[in-house]
């Protein structure tokens, strides 16, 4: 999907859909399989696997103790697939150009400019997570339980660094609120039906099925 | 001893590196073009990075190790004690040679980039390995360390590899290797290398253009051909 209000308009339609209902989940599940390139995103982003197991960890509980777990598990996994695309799918500048578009060049830049700076991060996090890997393969380490309280406080303290960086950065170029940026954006007749169709999930998932059929009763 | 690079091949997204070649004892310097793919070469050598084509023949070679860029990354111990044991070096003698004594409680985190590199460094050097691969180990450290590392290099035995983008404070080395366009090229031995060399460190430039060549890339060397100009 080529525009980035479309795309991110709807993965945030799909997700409420899914988040409501499991039949919502379902209809948003069918809008990924049709609509996204699955296959090639599961095999890109391995990061899936371990949500989707921390995920069926907790539906485990939740169904143990109030017995709701299977309809938590599908509506969470069918987010995370929504997100999962949705990550995999931004380029650089297109929160900032997305968000300057729809609420102007302060309040719209700022907070586009916090978007592109934690989808940076989540990248680097990323790079950092693959580098912590091969430094403990070569002490000889297993990447486990062990490994995740030191590897997790030295990805926490890069985050830390970095953000100070970036915050000396932007306080050197004399940045204090706001900007000028023109965006522009590239439409395909695909990202209008694909849209269209987001909307549709979201209407079939908010609106009960019974209401359209009670005339029928 | 030796490592026998034949046909290694490492593909990544729009991206690859062939490498070939034959890395026999001494200091061998691989140099590129940041993301010409030295990093990339470090981890095949080590034999952490999946191959997708040719081999890697690591004849008579026990033990092997990497040091990472990023020495941030490698660290695994709550205080520094625990880092150096982590190693399987002894702390109190690394301690002392870093400079970081009476702080063996600190946490690693809390040194600056160039004290924990130091660390990482004689950590690294405290143990005998057959081959050493220092990706990048001059980065973060100031003359002095750089000058003393070089004499740490050069005094090791086995197969010590160099992957490097540094110009000015090198060791002396037995073979010149480069990165550029996705293969790697073996320039020879210096002084015969600087010919096919792309990144002949500048000193070693002029020094050539004034007719004194020197014997190899080593600021040793280096003053040695200065002091052979006349005037």
């Amino acid at each position: 999907m080529q525009d980035p209000r479309i795309r991110i308009a709807a993965a945030a339609i799909l997700s409420v859909s899914a988040f409501f209902s499991v039949h919502g989940a379902i209809l948003a599940l069918l809008w990924w399989l049709v609509f996204t390139p699955h296959v090639h995103l599961a095999k890109k982003i391995r990061l899936v696997v371990p949500l989707l197991f921390m995920t069926a960890f907790f539906s485990l509980v939740l169904e143990i103790f109030s017995g709701n777990g299977l309809s938590y598990f599908i509506r969470m996994t069918v987010i995370i697939l929504i997100g999962m695309w949705l990550f995999w799918e931004q380029k650089p500048q297109e929160f900032l150009a997305t968000s300057v578009w729809l609420l102007g060049d302060r309040a719209g830049f700022n907070l586009g400019l916090v978007a592109e700076m934690g989808m940076q991060s989540l990248s680097c996090i990323r790079a950092d997570v693959g580098r912590i890997r091969v430094a403990n393969r070569i002490k000889g380490l297993q990447w486990g339980v062990r490994g995740l309280i030191p590897g997790g406080v030295i990805l926490v303290h890069g985050a830390f660094a970095r953000a100070e960086d970036s915050a000396e950065v932007l306080a050197i170029r004399g940045y204090r609120s706001g900007g000028t940026l023109c965006p522009e954006f590239l439409t395909r007749p695909q990202d209008l039906v694909a849209g269209f169709f987001a909307v549709c999930v979201m209407f079939f998932a908010l609106v009960p099925v019974s209401e359209f059929f009670i005339l029928y009763r | 001893m030796r490592i026998t690079l034949d046909r290694a091949c490492a593909v990544r997204d729009h991206w690859s590196l062939t490498a070939s070649g034959t890395f026999d004892e001494g200091v061998h310097l691989v140099s590129g073009h940041t993301g010409s793919g030295k990093s990339t070469l470090a981890l095949m050598m080590a034999g952490l990075f999946s191959l997708s084509g040719g081999s890697i023949g690591k004849g008579e070679i026990t033990s092997c190790m990497l040091s990472l860029q990023f020495p941030e990354l490698q660290v695994t111990g709550r205080t520094l004690e625990e880092e150096c044991a982590s190693w399987g070096a002894p702390a109190e003698e690394i301690l002392g040679a870093t400079g970081l004594v009476g702080r063996k409680d600190s946490s690693p985190l809390s040194l600056s980039r160039g004290e924990l590199k130091r660390l990482h460094l004689a950590s690294v050097f405290s143990r005998d390995y057959d081959l050493l691969l220092l990706d990048e180990p001059f980065s973060s450290l100031d003359c002095g360390e750089k000058s003393k590392l070089c004499t740490a290099i050069e005094q090791r035995s086995g197969i010590t590899v160099i992957f490097t983008h540094e110009q000015e404070i090198l060791p002396r080395v037995f073979r010149i290797w480069e990165i550029a366009d996705g293969k790697l090229t073996d320039c020879g031995r210096p002084p015969d290398a600087y010919e096919r060399w792309h990144h002949v460190p500048p000193a070693v430039k002029r020094l050539a253009a004034l007719g004194s060549l020197p014997g190899n890339i080593s600021t040793r060397d280096i003053r040695e051909a200065a002091c052979r100009i006349p005037g």
